[in-house]
C-alpha cells in the first residue's frame, strides 16, 4: 500500500462482506418458498424477499466497485485521495440509504420496477451519493501526478453508470416505455458500463499479479471494452424482443447480444494469456485464483449462457421463466461478484500486513464457493428447462408446472448451503486479516518483493506472521 | 500487431458509432410505440392500475410481458384467460382461491382498485408483442390423441361428494375426451360458471386443469350434496383447493341445477 488514503478501501469491503452475508439470508428464503416452505409469508413475503436479495446484490457489488477505486486510483494518479473524510461520508450514507431502503421493502414502500425497486426519494439520496463519489475520485485523477489507461477507464465506467442511472428515473404512463428505459439502467449497467469498471480491476490485478507489461495489457482493456460497446450497446435490443417494441428489434437485438460474448470471451483468453507469460510468480495465488477465475467464470455465465438464451427464437420461450435465473446468477457471479472478491483478497495483505494467501481456508472458499455456485447454477438450470418445456411447449398451468419442479429447489438449497460455507471460509480469511495499518503505507514490499526477489531485508513492522503463513514471504523495507 | 493507440481508437470510433445508431433507434422506436401498444387505449383506469402494479411491487412475483419474477404466474394474458369476473373475486382474497396453494399477499384494494388493475390488464393483454407469449406447440387443452387417453373414471357412488381434489394434472386431462359434453341439455350455462368454474375446471374439453373435469358431475352429486359442496368447500373436505365462491342464492339454485344436468 503506497498511500495513507488507500485504507478506506478496507470499510467499503467491510461493508460488502456484511451485505453479502444479507443477500445469501434472502436467497435462502426464496429458495424455501418456492419448496413451499413459507412460513414468513407474513413478515416477508417474495416480493419483500427478492427485491432485498437483488437490491443487496447490487449494493455490495457496487460498494465493491468504490472500495476497489480508492484502492487502485490513488496509485494509479500517484497522489492519496482527494478527500478522505468525504470517503466515509459517502459510505455511511450509501449504507443509510440502502438501510432504509430495505426497511421499507418490508412495509411494502417501493417501486416495484425489477432491479430498479428503490423508492423515488431515495433515489435522489443515491444520486448524490454517488455524485460525491465521483467528485472525490474525479479531484484524484484530475490532480494526479499521471493518467492512466486502467485509471480513466475506470473513472469512465463508474461515471457512465452514474449516469445511466438517470433514465430509469423518468416516469412513464406506458408501461412499455416504463421497461424500455428500464433496460438503459439494467442492461447497459450489466453488459455495457459495468464491463468496464471490471476490465479495469481485471487490468489493474494482472498488472500487478503477473508483472507483464502495462502497455500490453492496456492495449487488450481498449480493445475488450471496444467489443464491449460495439455488441453490447445495440445489444439492448434482447430485452425489447416481446415488450411492445417494433418487430426489427429481434434481428438487430439477436445479432448484436449474439456478439456480446466476443468481449467476455477476449477478457478470459486474455487473463489466461497474461497468466502464462508471467515468468514470476505473485506470492499471493489466491488472488491470481480469484482474479483468472473471474475471467473464465464470467465467460461462462455471461457468455455462454448469455448466448445460450439471447436469439429471438429461444428467447420466446425462456423469456421470464427460471432459465433466466440462472443465467442471472452465474452472470453476476462471474462477472462482478468474483472481481470484488479478486480486489479484495489482493488488497487485504497490502493494507495490513498479514500475508493470509494460499492459507487453506481461502483456497477452500475459493473452490466451495464456486463449486456450490455451479450447481446452483445448474439446480435453476433444470428448474427452468422443465419449467419451458412443460408450461411454454405442453401448455400445463403454472402453477402445476412449480409442483413438478419443487424438487430441484432442494437440489438449489443444497447447492446454495456449499455456496455459503465457500463465502463464510473467505469472511473468515477476511476477518482475520484485521484492521488497515498505518505501518504498511508506503510498505510495497509485499508487492514488490517477487519483482525484485533479490532483495530481502527483514522489516520489523510488520505484524507477526500467522501460523499459517507459508516462509516463502520475505519482507523488505520500501 | 495492433498498437495502444489503434486499440483506444477502435473503443473511441466503435462506442460513439453504435451509442448514435442507438440513439436513432430509440427515436423510431419511440414513435411506433404508441400504436404498437395501443396507447390510445390507456385511460385514467389503465394507468392507476399501472401505478397499483408499480406500487405494490406486483413484479417481484409475477412477470408481466416477460418481466420479473418466477414466483407467481405470466400475467400477460390474465385478461384473456380468467375474465374481469373472475379477477374480481380473486383478487378481494387470492388465498381463499387457492387455499393451501402457494400465497399471494391479501392487498386490501378497494373496489376501484380492482377495477383499474384489471383495466390495465386488459390493455396488457392487447399489446402487440411480436408473438409472446408463446402457443404451446402441444396443448393439452386442445387433446391428446384418443388412444392415449385412458377412459374417464366411473363414479359408482351417487351420493357421495367425492371431488377428487388432487393436483396431478395428468388424470384430469384425460377424462375429458372420454366423456361427452352435455352442455347443450337442460339448463344453460350460467354466466358465473363461464366466469369463475372454467378458470379451474374442464368442462367439455375446456377450462383449467386445478380441479376435477366437470363433465358426467351429476352422477356424482344429488341436489343437497353438491349444494352442500358449492357452500363450504372445506367444510365438506378440509384441505381441499376448491374456493368458496361468492354466489347469490339465485345463482346457486342455477348452478346446480345446471351441473346436476352433466351426466
Ligand atoms: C456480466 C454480464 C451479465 C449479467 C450480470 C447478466 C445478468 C442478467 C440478469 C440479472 C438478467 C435478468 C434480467 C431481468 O429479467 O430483469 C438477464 C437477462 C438476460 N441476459 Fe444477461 N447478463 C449478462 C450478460 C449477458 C450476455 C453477454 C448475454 C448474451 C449473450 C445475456 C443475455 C441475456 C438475455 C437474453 C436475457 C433476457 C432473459 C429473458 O428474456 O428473460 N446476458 N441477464
Ligand atoms: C445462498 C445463495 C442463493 C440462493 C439460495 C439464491 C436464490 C435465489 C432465488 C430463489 C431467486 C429468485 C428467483 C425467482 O424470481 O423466483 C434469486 C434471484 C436472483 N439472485 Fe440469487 N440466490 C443466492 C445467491 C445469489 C448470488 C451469490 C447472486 C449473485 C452473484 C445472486 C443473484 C441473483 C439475481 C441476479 C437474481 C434475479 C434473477 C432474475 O431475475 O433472473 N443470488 N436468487
Ligand atoms: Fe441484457
Amino acid at each position: 500500500m503506497k498511500f495513507k488514503s488507500q485504507k478506506v478501501a478496507y470499510w467499503f469491503f467491510a461493508a460488502c462482506m456484511l451485505l453479502l452475508t444479507l443477500q445469501l439470508t434472502y436467497g435462502f428464503i426464496m429458495a424455501f418458498a418456492h419448496m413451499g416452505l413459507d412460513g414468513l409469508h407474513d413478515y416477508i413475503p417474495f416480493n419483500a424477499a427478492r427485491a432485498t436479495h437483488t437490491n443487496l446484490l447490487v449494493v455490495w457489488l457496487l460498494t465493491g466497485f468504490m472500495g476497489a477505486t480508492h484502492f487502485i486510483i490513488p496509485e494509479e494518479a500517484d497522489r492519496e485521495l482527494h478527500s478522505v473524510p468525504l470517503a466515509y461520508l459517502q459510505l455511511v450514507s450509501l449504507l443509510v440509504v440502502g438501510v432504509v431502503a430495505i426497511i421499507g421493502f418490508h412495509l411494502n414502500w417501493w417501486e416495484g420496477r425489477k432491479f430498479l425497486e428503490i423508492p423515488r426519494p431515495l433515489d435522489y439520496l443515491v444520486v448524490v451519493n454517488v455524485l460525491l463519489f465521483i467528485y472525490n475520485i474525479g479531484m484524484t485523477v484530475w490532480n494526479g501526478k499521471r493518467f492512466t489507461t486502467t485509471g480513466i477507464v475506470l473513472f469512465m465506467g463508474l461515471f457512465s453508470a452514474a449516469l445511466l442511472y438517470l433514465p430509469g428515473m423518468i416516469y412513464f404512463t406506458n408501461h412499455t416505455f416504463d421497461s424500455y428505459f428500464r433496460w438503459w439502467v439494467v442492461h447497459l449497467w450489466v453488459e455495457g458500463v459495468w464491463e468496464l469498471i471490471m476490465g479495469a480491476i481485471l487490468a489493474y490485478l494482472l498488472i500487478k499479479l503477473t508483472g507483464v507489461d502495462r502497455e500490453v495489457i492496456e492495449k487488450w482493456l481498449y480493445v475488450i471494452v471496444g467489443l464491449t460497446f460495439l455488441s453490447g450497446i445495440l445489444g439492448t435490443g434482447h430485452h425489447y424482443y416481446y415488450i411492445g417494441t417494433p418487430r426489427y428489434w429481434l434481428w438487430i437485438g439477436g445479432l448484436f447480444s449474439a456478439l456480446e460474448p466476443l468481449a467476455f470471451l477476449g477478457m478470459a483468453l486474455f487473463a489466461v494469456a497474461m497468466y502464462r507469460r508471467s515468468g514470476r510468480q505473485h506470492p499471493n495465488k489466491i488472488s491470481l485464483y480469484w482474479t483468472v477465475g473471474c475471467a473464465i467464470m464470467a465467460f461462462v455465465g455471461a457468455g455462454f449462457l448469455g448466448f445460450a438464451h439471447t436469439l429471438p427464437q429461444v428467447n420466446m420461450y425462456t423469456h421470464g421463466t427460471l432459465v433466466t435465473a440462472m443465467h442471472g446468477h452465474l452472470a453476476f457471479w462471474g462477472a462482478y461478484a468474483m472481481i470484488v472478491l479478486a480486489i479484495i483478497t489482493y488488497s487485504m495483505p497490502l493494507m495490513t500486513g498479514r500475508k493470509l494467501w494460499n492459507n487453506m481456508p481461502g483456497l477452500l472458499a475459493f473452490w466451495t464457493s464456486n463449486i456450490g455456485m455451479v450447481g446452483m447454477t445448474g439446480a435453476f438450470a433444470v428448474a427452468g428447462i422443465a419449467q419451458v418445456y412443460l408450461e411454454r411447449k405442453l401448455g400445463l398451468d403454472f402453477m402445476v408446472v412449480q409442483k413438478e419442479i419443487e424438487v430441484h429447489f432442494f437440489g438449489l438449497t443444497l447447492a446454495a448451503t456449499l455456496f455459503s460455507v465457500g463465502i463464510t471460509l473467505f469472511i473468515y480469511n477476511f476477518i482475520k486479516h484485521g484492521l488497515p495499518r498505518d505501518e504498511m503505507v508506503g510498505d510495497q514490499s509485499l508487492d514488490a518483493e517477487w519483482v525484485e526477489p533479490h532483495q530481502a531485508q527483514t522489516v520489523s513492522a510488520a505484524p507477526a506472521p500467522e501460523k499459517s503463513t507459508p516462509k516463502t514471504g520475505k519482507k523488505a523495507k520500501a | 500487431m495492433l498498437s495502444k493507440s489503434q486499440a483506444r481508437t477502435f473503443f473511441l470510433v466503435g462506442t460513439l458509432l453504435f451509442s448514435v445508431l442507438f440513439l436513432f433507434l430509440t427515436i423510431d422506436t419511440v414513435r411506433q410505440v404508441p400504436a404498437q401498444t395501443r396507447a390510445k387505449n390507456i385511460t385514467p383506469a389503465v394507468a392507476r392500475g399501472k401505478h397499483l402494479w408499480d406500487q405494490n411491487n406486483c413484479m417481484g412475483c409475477h412477470t408481466l410481458l416477460g418481466e420479473g419474477a418466477y414466483y407467481a404466474p405470466e400475467l400477460t394474458k390474465v385478461y384473456e384467460r380468467r375474465g374481469a369476473a373472475w379477477m374480481d373475486v380473486f383478487l378481494k382474497d387470492p388465498q381463499a382461491m387457492f387455499p393451501g396453494q402457494r400465497k399471494m399477499v391479501k392487498y386490501k384494494f378497494s373496489d376501484q382498485d380492482r377495477q383499474d388493475l384489471i383495466a390495465f390488464f386488459k390493455w396488457i393483454g392487447e399489446m402487440d408483442l411480436n408473438g409472446f407469449p408463446p402457443r404451446p406447440s402441444r396443448d393439452l387443452n386442445a387433446g391428446l390423441p384418443a388412444q392415449v387417453t385412458p377412459p374417464a373414471p366411473p363414479s359408482t357412488r351417487a351420493d357421495v361428494p367425492a371431488p377428487r381434489p388432487t393436483t396431478q394434472p395428468s388424470s384430469q386431462a384425460a377424462t375429458r375426451v372420454g366423456a361427452a359434453p352435455q352442455v347443450a341439455a337442460a339448463p344453460a350455462m350460467p354466466v358465473k360458471f363461464q366466469q369463475l368454474c372454467v378458470a379451474c375446471h374442464m368442462l367439455g374439453g375446456k377450462g383449467g386443469r386445478v380441479g376435477p373435469a366437470l363433465d358426467g358431475v351429476g352422477k356424482k352429486y344429488n341436489v343437497t350434496s353438491l349444494r352442500k359442496w358449492l357452500e363450504d368447500p372445506q367444510g365438506v373436505k378440509p384441505g381441499t383447493a376448491m374456493p368458496k365462491l361468492p354466489f347469490t342464492a339465485q345463482e346457486l339454485d342455477q348452478m346446480v341445477a345446471f351441473l346436476l344436468a352433466q351426466k
